[in-house]
């Protein structure tokens, strides 16, 4: 699979799973913008290391939270670029609260960064992506449709992801525009580890049938996949990758099956 | 109005808080701050100087008056550039 000469944006990409995407679809030859919001050194860093790959990249720092800051971030990409052959929307927030505890400000913001932003930067891509038209990958998490202790608005964000992207697809899908998601576990990042307690990463591990954690890389080898020609009849999906756990609850030792 | 003052501003009206009681000593959770709040300030913050404030310089701010220190600090900073 080679993404030689492709241009991909990858929304939240200075830490975790977007820097992992980044890296990756760099490693395969794309050119990358490095989207950042809260976290510059670590963006720089991954800038550092998209160049280190032999890669052109630009790093833009942008709430996608915010429309117009949305707006500005597809300017400079059209303007430095004049097109856009991948986007990838990651990045993430959220407030974990018990369901009592949750705001209307809390929702909207979750909302907003989570679920609009894939909306608001599908419709600017769409546009830079031109005749050949190109790919388009969401990121949900198993939280989309499996109850998580105080992951409810996070979860409700990523269902909303997973049923944009299927419109996405289906509206896009003239414009030669391929559009999926991908939907992992609890996947091991420092964000994670911010959240989760060791226990419960423990947990985890051993609700695993593949016997470990899902790791950033393997979200990044899906999406790249699916950014490839290989994936062309693919639209529209959610591909979970969870190393077995959601089909698997019901075999765990402890859990009755073994 | 001072960087102070329109510091204390946004941070009182997004915490929801009478400004009267936020002084440079009051830490986050005195002034009952959420992780929500904090960002959210920040972010307004930002916006409303043209600054950037990173992270893992917002995590040092032990009080209000750490944070409008390190606002007053850019400010000056882009005053000069």
């Amino acid at each position: 699979m080679s993404l030689e000469g492709k241009l991909a944006l990858i929304t939240g990409s200075g830490r975790g799973i977007g820097r992992a995407i980044a890296l990756k679809l760099a490693s395969q030859g794309a050119d990358i913008v490095v989207n950042y919001f809260r976290h510059r050194e670590s963006a720089e860093q991954t800038a550092k290391d998209i160049e280190a790959l032999g890669t052109k990249v630009e790093v833009i720092r942008a709430n996608v939270g915010d429309p117009a800051k949305i707006d500005e971030m597809f300017d400079t990409i059209r303007s430095k670029f004049g097109r856009l052959d991948i986007l990838i929307s990651n990045a993430a927030s959220g407030v974990g609260r018990p369901i009592a505890e949750i705001d209307a400000k809390a929702w909207e913001w979750t909302m907003d960064i989570n679920a609009r932003a894939l909306l608001l930067c599908a419709q600017r891509a769409a546009k830079l992506m031109g005749e050949k038209g190109g790919k388009i990958v969401s990121i949900s998490s198993l939280g989309s449709r499996f109850a998580l202790p105080s992951y409810t608005i996070v979860g409700v964000s990523k269902a909303a992801v997973e049923a944009l992207t299927r419109y996405l697809a289906i509206e896009l899908a003239p414009l030669n525009i391929c559009v999926n998601a991908v939907a992992a576990s609890a996947v091991e990042t420092e964000a994670l580890k911010f959240y989760f307690k060791e226990g419960l990463m423990k947990d985890v591990r051993q609700a695993t049938p593949a016997g470990r954690m899902v790791v950033p890389e393997d979200v990044a080898s899906v999406v790249a996949f699916l950014c490839s020609e290989e994936a062309f009849m693919i639209r529209g999906q959610t591909i979970i990758i969870d190393g077995g756990t959601s089909v698997g609850l019901f075999a765990l030792p402890g859990k009755g099956g073994q | 109005m001072t960087v102070e003052e329109q510091v204390r501003e946004i941070v009182a009206r997004i915490t929801r808080v009478d400004k009267s009681i936020i002084t440079r000593h009051s830490t986050f959770k005195e002034i009952k701050a959420d992780s929500l709040d904090i960002v959210q300030a920040l972010v307004a913050v930002e916006e409303t100087f043209g600054i950037e404030i990173p992270d893992e310089e917002a995590q040092k701010f032990q009080n209000f008056g750490d944070f409008v220190s390190y606002v007053e600090k850019q400010v000056a900073q882009k005053g000069k550039a």
